[in-house]
């Protein structure tokens, strides 16, 4: 339903990307955009940042009376328009600079190095990229990314491992797979320097910030990737952190990884608790025999605001959950990824 | 020359000037302690002291520095508060010519932006008060604890939570007798705290040009006081110095890490769990009728350094080495007696002027400045850090990076915009070449 009283705008962005919305007599476009989803850029509000300027194409769009602004007069002759002291008096269209994602919104891509390709594990490579000058992707602990495999169309989605505050820098956590395209990559011609097509972010598995309830994170094989994430942001995180229990399991104990990396993070965090399991070998000190999901047990989810979140294959994920609903874990605070092996 | 003659290598397994893979530092342990290697510009959302509370008179507002955080201080009937010094606007320090209207506020004396003394919020703009911008956005408060003759801020994020603030005792050393117990000190009596009833804090501090982390170690550092063997206050107390003091324990150090306290470590010193070295075969030399005076030295974050039983009875010697910039530092030594009386409270200062400031504070503690500053250069760059090659008598060092690295509340980030975060502005050359040093305080507009 469209209200009366609203003027109809027209948002065009530089990417083709249009939004529509209506704006109120005496709200400033912005002021109507934002509060519908549209993804403007802004920052001062009060017409001085300049960082919501805008084209308008035709309609009746002026700032508002008495504003100042840092828009000089010949520059809004010519149609230019801050978004954030902007009124319309009837139907307009503006135009923007910018694409659509510009304001972190959406995934982008973009192209990065390879700086190491390291074997961490028989079946598990861990690759460190960096971001070519010029480009950039944005993402919250715990989203993954798309990388495409050099010299083919197909792409492969990865968890980043490293935190936003590392960007440039990329980890991965990549699984070895047989006759894999990417492992068939990585194997035999991944090399340091290489140039590599990636986007992101995408997911809606991430970090829900300042939440002080304890974390109980499961993860299989390179399932970790999106936990190393998640755990450093919070370890970087100013005020108390939450405590952190982290369940981690591998098919065997040659197949575990990452121990050192883990060890240095119990070792930095007094509130983080690392179990380790394998399906099957030999138990030793610190290494359980069996899956990181029954390592859980009733006393780690004793605060019933607990969160959990689990990245694995479809089977650990849905055990996980299983058994944590199971424990008395609210279904709504359970946050998972799931991963299914490319063939 | 032959030319038959073939190249070789030379002989031997390593060069002597590379690192020995028998250092006490090798790359495991140095990951362990990585966010230590990390903290140039120290460790944030800690207390630290900012002055001594007669340095802020009423209605005084002083400008200092701390972990690259520019911090302005204000006293109004008697309460201190605390602010990002530094204008939301344009970046103005409000220190460097205060203005303030009321009891209620601080303005910016450059385009008038005036700020709500107790919440930061940018309450009105001088010659603006319509500005949209008003009421919208503010700036940083720092939580201030005054005691005994000190005042404490607590240099925090931005976004540090103010329910996260933890009492100003979580950020200093243990105390007794509580923990006489669990620290036991039979060669000396119940040493004070500065939060004790009739506390009296008389001390100095001043700018040492080092990173904040070189001059901690220092403060509890056994093996260096063979620095100390030459100072007037050993030599008129007829103290002779071992060599050196070598940990022959693994118990010699207990981590301090109480759930709701404070977080470091204590030296069992005095006890046999570290042995006093007293000859030298090598060197041929040998110490003779040893004769100590007891002490131990304890050390808790963010860099806070308690020696007890020094330089006197019944007296404790504080140490801070609060970060400035990532090259400067504020050296705080405070000593700490019990005075319950005004007489008691007129010897010890009389005694503090005439002994404990010139013989302690400036005569055996400036060795400790300058070994400081000799070893800055190394580590200038950050790459000393890896390169050092420590031994067994710097598990005092080691455990106490362990220790900072685990328990810091966060690890500040260079200053951004602030004095001495760019080394070669204009200002702080033209600052130099007039002879004034970078420091501590805030630079005042006197016009």
């Amino acid at each position: 339903m469209v209200d009366p009283f609203c003027h109809d705008v027209m948002l065009r962005f530089s990417d083709g990307v249009e939004y529509r919305v209506a704006v109120p007599p005496g709200v400033t476009v912005l002021d109507a955009a934002l509060v519908q989803d549209v993804p403007l850029l802004f920052q001062c509000r009060s017409g001085t940042c300049s960082s919501c300027l805008a084209h308008v194409q035709d309609g009746p769009a002026a700032m508002r009376a008495g504003q100042a602004s840092v828009l000089l007069a010949p520059e809004a002759q010519a149609g230019a328009r801050l978004l954030c002291c902007t009124e319309v008096t009837g139907a307009c269209t503006f135009t923007l600079d910018y694409d659509s994602a510009a304001s972190g919104a959406g995934p982008r891509k973009a192209r990065a190095f390879v700086d190491r390709v390291e074997r961490i594990a028989p079946d598990a490579v861990r690759l460190v990229l960096e971001l070519a000058e010029g480009d950039w992707i944005d993402f919250r602990p715990g989203q993954f990314i798309q990388v495409k495999v050099p010299g083919t169309e197909i792409w492969r989605s990865y968890s980043v491992a490293s935190t936003p505050a590392d960007l440039p820098g990329v980890e991965l956590l990549i699984r070895l797979l047989p006759g894999g395209a990417m492992s068939g990559w990585l194997t035999s011609e991944a090399a340091p320097d290489a140039v590599i097509e990636i986007e992101g972010p995408f997911g809606a598995f991430f970090l829900t910030e300042k939440i002080r309830a304890p974390h109980i994170m499961i993860a299989g094989g390179t399932g970790l990737a999106p936990m190393m994430a998640m755990i450093d942001t919070i370890r970087a995180q100013p005020g108390r952190k939450p405590p952190l229990l982290l369940s981690f399991g591998c098919a065997s104990p040659e197949g575990l990884f990452y121990r050192d990396e883990l060890d240095l993070r119990r070792h930095w965090m007094p509130g983080l608790d690392v179990r380790l399991s394998v399906d099957r070998g030999e138990s030793a000190e610190g290494l359980r025999i069996g899956n990181p999901v029954d390592a859980i047990v009733h006393e780690d989810v004793a605060d019933p605001d607990s969160i959990a979140y689990l990245c694995g294959p479809p089977g650990l994920i849905s055990a996980a959950r299983a058994h944590l609903v199971g424990l008395g874990l609210n279904p709504e605070n359970i946050h998972a990824e799931q991963f299914v092996a490319s063939q | 020359m032959n030319e038959a003659t073939p190249v070789r290598r030379a002989k031997g397994d390593r060069r002597l000037n590379t690192a020995s893979d028998k250092r006490t530092n090798d790359a495991r342990t140095q990951s362990q302690y990585q966010p230590y290697k990390d903290a140039a510009w120290g460790f944030v959302n800690h207390w630290y002291p900012a002055l001594f509370s007669e340095e802020l008179p009423e209605d005084h507002v002083e400008g200092i520095q701390i972990c690259g955080k520019q911090i302005v201080l204000r006293r109004v009937d008697g309460k201190i508060f605390a602010l990002k010094d530094q204008c939301l606007h344009r970046g103005v320090r409000l220190s460097a010519k205060p203005m303030c209207y009321n009891k209620e506020t601080i303005t910016c004396w450059y385009h008038g932006f005036t700020y709500g003394l107790n919440d930061g919020a940018l309450k009105t703009i001088v010659g603006n008060p319509d500005d949209p911008l008003i009421g919208t956005t503010g700036i940083t408060t720092y939580p201030v604890h005054e005691v005994n003759g000190m005042i404490f801020v607590f240099v925090r994020d931005d976004d540090y939570p103010d329910e996260d603030v933890p009492p100003l005792s979580h950020d200093l050393p243990v105390r007794f007798p509580e923990n006489s117990e669990r620290f036991p000190h039979p060669l000396w009596p119940t040493p004070p705290s500065l939060l004790d009833n009739n506390a009296v804090c008389l001390g100095m501090h001043r700018t040492g040009e080092s990173n904040w982390r070189i001059a901690c170690e220092n403060g509890f550092d056994n093996a260096h006081i063979l620095v100390h063997q030459d100072n007037t206050i050993v030599q008129a107390y007829n103290w002779v110095l071992p060599l050196g003091i070598r940990p022959v324990s693994d118990d010699c150090i207990t981590l301090i890490e109480d759930e709701d306290g404070p977080k470091g470590l204590m030296q069992w010193l005095f006890t046999d769990r570290w042995e006093p070295i007293l000859e030298n075969k090598t060197l041929d030399v040998k110490v003779e009728g040893l004769n100590s005076r007891f002490y131990r030295t304890s050390v808790v974050l963010p860099g806070v350094l308690l020696v007890e039983n020094w330089p006197e009875e019944h007296i404790v010697q504080y140490e801070w080495y609060v970060p400035i910039t990532d090259d400067t530092y504020e050296y705080w030594e405070v000593l700490v007696k019990i005075c319950p009386t005004e007489a008691d409270r007129k010897a010890f200062k009389y005694r503090f002027d005439r002994v404990f400031k010139p013989l302690a504070l400036e005569g055996f503690n400036n060795c400790d400045l300058y070994a400081r500053e000799a070893m800055q250069e190394f580590y200038a760059d950050g790459t000393g850090w890896e390169a050092e090659q420590l031994v067994a008598t710097d598990v005092s060092p080691i455990t106490w990076r362990k220790v900072a690295s685990r328990h810091n509340r966060g690890i500040a980030k260079p200053g951004k915009g602030v004095e001495g975060a760019t080394k070669t502005s204009s200002i702080r050359m033209r600052r130099i070449a007039e002879g004034r040093k970078p420091g501590y305080f805030v630079e005042k507009i006197t016009d």
